[in-house]
């Protein structure tokens, strides 16, 4: 009778049952007031009397589907309800679950997300599974030996009993110890999974096609006051003289401030904060020589690298001796492969709020980021405070592509100073303008290829040399005193390691940065690939053989990579393309993960518009926890790459962006959207990076169809 | 003082008539499902109805819309279960969401125009909305799927 009292009282006051997981698994397991905000319990999974199944998601959402894909993972194996979990944000630098892949950062970039958290998100729902079998077992007095799981429930087979979870999380007594005996060897085998691998809908799809979804542009917050920002075109540059007279002048204006790079105007009104700044008239300090370059010059500037010797040079992937293979060859063949700077473009243009408290050494934040870990430091290093202070709200991001990783965040930086400043909440906006001149950019690239080739048209040696500045050192110096020299922002992709090549060699040649770079979308890839599968079809040329023949004999070690090209040249018809088209073929990797594709392209002949009408994709991405999901990062992967190979370019005049807006930066319409297919490789076994598929496809048309 | 009609609401607004009708929906109504993506009409992200026309908030002074009705992405559905939004769902169309309010409301006055719609009318119709995630072929999908259903 005083059980069931004693269980009622819990009932009543509604207790929740957590657990806290770490890289290694299951940390501990608490019990907690339901009254406590999940935010302010301590668990990554709470469980309450109710049923629900609480799952804080550890990356961020900038689309990319993370926030169902993780939670899901280890809710398969809790053998939770899925339709029971809710999911939520986690808006803490706790590195007790970081990502792995990323030395326990609070990291989402690189396609390391399903991959890096895969272990660790299973084996601590097999852990939680096992202390709610082991409750479920006490309470009974059975042993836990006899019972086991369906979604949500515990079962007692031999006397026919069931708990659910719920009631289990709301037993009086329950035996906090962690599990001892869960090892990787429990989890559950490929062919028990009933989550993993099927397509259950995105956790994010209802309120992101109802206007619901709140972004961190979407903030308001009590007494909140807007705020503008003129940023200086040249990095580190500060303002000589400006009208702030001119700015005051305007309806609603509260104050102009100065900022590191740039001039705030706060005004209690985001429409006056913008038209006032229009006002400002700023002149800025002068700017070193390199910063004044046009964009071409900085293009020259690294084909001269590649011949200097004297510029650092760090070694990416070597094999076997490239040089002496080279030296060897009947035949070498050297080609130049120069690439633009690019825009993100997310449609979300950046944006930040920010509270700064009375004593100006905590802060309230609300910002879309790709890193919780690196904007709690851009706040602590702007306050000089320690991360306790700092409240962060990780707000889901209207598109990122890499833009939202800096340690130092230039946009949340500023309105934390500027809500210092006003002594009350800032919301701090960029308008589009701003968002393209002011943009960090994927850095321009010049990369030469060397190949030899034997006497029967076989590849003997390789050298992939890329002059691009380090990413890293630019956008995260503290990281780069860990890696430095390898950069494998600046130039991943060039390992080309999944073809046969005994000789070769991959360097990064340290060139210095003349704009505000970043990582985009596919990293060094998006041109490394470009210049590298391009390159594959020169020597094809020069070899006199199909450009599908010639990479098939690079891929005898490689049965996945040949399955993928069998695949795609299957599906589009490789050898036969449409009158007046032409088919071009890729092949690459991306860490362990690899695809081929094949564009169909086509050119009008009056206007001399090149258009890809069709793709198809042949795509090894390991076990692919969410199918449904990956094909359409796949579908608008393809999209991404083959609008960055149509239409994107940033181009700097006298080192000033000279794009504005989506009308002279054009990202593809929905009118020359091209029709695409996409497979994959089925595998049981793991994830491995897929996102990164979402990442330019290079074009380079080598198979050209009758033309009339 | 304007006075507007919004979602069926008469709402008194304090703004200089030449705001843009992006800004009153947003900061001074809290109306954010309307969404600021370029400002000059390019993209599409703040695309609402105005007298059923689908309209890009960013270019439209208050002064303009004292006299219109106003249809935002919160209005479109007062629960959210417009076909087009059943079909979102059901497609799965959004990744980062942030142009799928102005996509679903441009997407609406085709329907409205055109119940049949085939994959080219629905692309050139759509032309005007721009989706960095590259999610058009789920929304020619989506669309075509809640054109069976209207």
């Amino acid at each position: 009778m005083g059980d069931v009292l004693n269980r009622r009282t819990f009932l009543k006051s509604g207790a929740t049952l957590g657990f806290a997981i770490g890289v290694t698994g299951l940390l501990g397991i608490s019990r907690a007031s339901a009254q406590a905000l999940p935010r302010d319990v301590s668990g990554w999974v709470s469980l309450s009397p109710d049923g629900t199944t609480h799952i804080l998601f550890p990356s961020t959402e900038m689309g990319q589907g993370g926030s169902t894909a993780l939670p899901l993972i280890l809710a398969e194996e809790m053998d939770a309800e899925w339709d029971a979990v809710t999911v939520e944000q986690l808006h803490r630098d706790d590195r007790a679950f970081g990502n792995p892949l990323f030395g326990n950062v609070l990291y989402t970039a690189g396609s390391t997300g399903v991959s890096g958290y895969f272990d660790t998100l299973r084996l601590a729902g097999a852990q939680a599974r096992a202390v709610l079998m082991r409750a479920a077992a006490a309470e009974w007095g059975v042993l836990v030996a006899e019972v086991e799981t369906v979604p949500g429930l515990v079962l007692h087979g031999a006397t026919n009993r069931q708990m659910s979870y719920g009631e289990i999380a709301a037993l009086p007594d329950i035996d906090l110890s962690l599990p001892e005996d869960v090892t990787v060897a429990d989890l559950k085998p490929a062919s028990a999974y009933r989550l993993i691998g099927q397509d259950c809908p995105r956790v994010d799809v209802p309120a992101k096609s109802t206007g619901r979804e709140v972004y961190a542009i979407d903030v308001s917050v009590p007494d909140m006051v807007y705020a503008a920002v003129e940023r200086s075109p040249f990095d580190g540059v500060g303002p000589a003289s400006y009208d702030a007279e001119a700015a005051r002048a305007h309806t609603g204006v509260l104050d102009v401030i100065e900022v590191p790079d740039g001039v705030a105007v706060v005004a209690a009104r985001l429409e006056d904060a913008f038209l006032a700044k229009s006002s400002l008239d700023v002149t800025w300090d002068t700017p070193t020589p390199e910063q004044t370059l046009d964009s071409d010059a900085t293009l020259d500037a690294y084909t001269a690298a590649l011949d200097d010797p004297n510029v650092e040079r760090a070694i990416w992937r070597e094999a076997g001796d490239a040089s002496a293979a080279l030296k060897a060859a009947d035949r070498t063949i050297t080609e130049d492969y120069r690439s633009d700077y690019a825009y993100h473009g997310q449609i979300e243009p950046m944006a930040a709020v920010a509270s700064v408290d009375a004593d100006d050494l905590g802060a309230e934040v609300w910002v879309g980021t790709q890193t919780q870990s690196w904007s709690t430091y851009t706040v602590t290093e702007t306050l000089g405070t320690t991360p306790d202070r700092v409240r962060l709200n990780a707000m889901t991001m209207g598109g990122s592509f890499g833009r939202r990783t800096a340690l130092r965040q230039e946009y949340l930086r500023d309105a934390v100073l500027l809500s210092r400043t006003m002594r009350r909440p800032v919301k701090l906006v960029w308008t589009r303008e701003d968002d393209v001149r002011s943009g960090a950019f994927r850095p321009a690239a010049v990369q030469r290829m060397r190949a030899g080739l034997t006497e029967d048209n076989a590849v003997s040696g390789w050298q992939h040399d890329i002059a691009t500045p380090s990413v890293i050192s630019y956008f995260n110096p503290l990281r780069w005193e860990q890696v430095r020299p390898h950069d494998i922002i600046s130039v991943r992709g060039s390992e080309s390691q999944f073809y046969d090549l005994p000789h070769m060699r991959a360097q990064h040649v340290i060139t210095p940065a003349h704009a505000r770079i970043a990582p985009w979308r596919g990293i060094g890839a998006s041109y490394t690939s470009f210049a590298a599968e391009a390159f594959m079809d020169e020597l094809a040329e020069v070899a006199g053989r199909d450009p599908f023949d010639f990479r098939m004999s690079l891929l005898g070690n490689n049965p996945r990579g040949a399955r993928l090209m069998e695949r795609v040249a299957d599906m589009a018809g490789w050898g036969g393309a449409a009158s007046d088209t032409a088919l071009g073929l890729s092949f690459a990797g991306y860490g362990n993960s690899m695809a081929a594709g094949i564009a169909e392209v086509a050119v009008d002949r009056n206007s001399g518009i090149i258009s890809v009408p069709r793709f198809w994709a042949a795509v090894d991405a390991g076990l692919v926890v969410a199918p449904d999901n990956a094909r359409n990062q796949i579908e608008g992967g393809i999209v991404f790459g083959v609008s960055s190979s149509l239409k994107e370019r940033i181009t700097l005049t006298g080192g000033q962006v000279d794009q504005s807006n989506y009308f002279d930066y054009e990202v593809l319409r929905a009118m020359k959207c091209l029709k695409s297919r996409s497979t994959w490789h089925k595998e049981r076994r793991r994830p491995r990076a897929l996102e990164r598929w979402a990442r330019p496809w290079w074009l380079r048309p080598s198979q050209t169809g009758s033309t009339p | 003082m304007a006075i507007l009609t919004i979602n069926g609401d008469t709402i008194e607004v304090n703004a200089a008539p030449d705001t843009s009708l992006l800004w009153v929906l947003r900061e001074h109504l809290g109306l954010t499902g309307t969404k600021f993506g370029c400002g000059v009409g390019q993209c599409g992200a703040c695309t609402v109805y105005v007298d059923g026309v689908a309209t890009f908030s960013c270019l439209t002074p208050l002064e303009n819309v004292t006299e219109a009705e106003i249809t935002t992405i919160e209005g479109l559905s007062k629960s959210g279960d417009h076909p087009l939004q059943k079909a979102w769902i059901e497609e799965q169309v959004p990744q980062c969401g942030y142009c799928q309010s102005g996509q679903i409301m441009k997407a609406a006055e085709l329907l409205a125009q055109n119940p049949q719609p085939t994959r080219a009318d629905i692309l050139d119709h759509m032309s005007t909305n721009l989706c960095r995630c590259g999610t058009y072929n789920r929304i020619v999908k989506a669309v075509q799927n809640a054109a069976s259903e209207v």
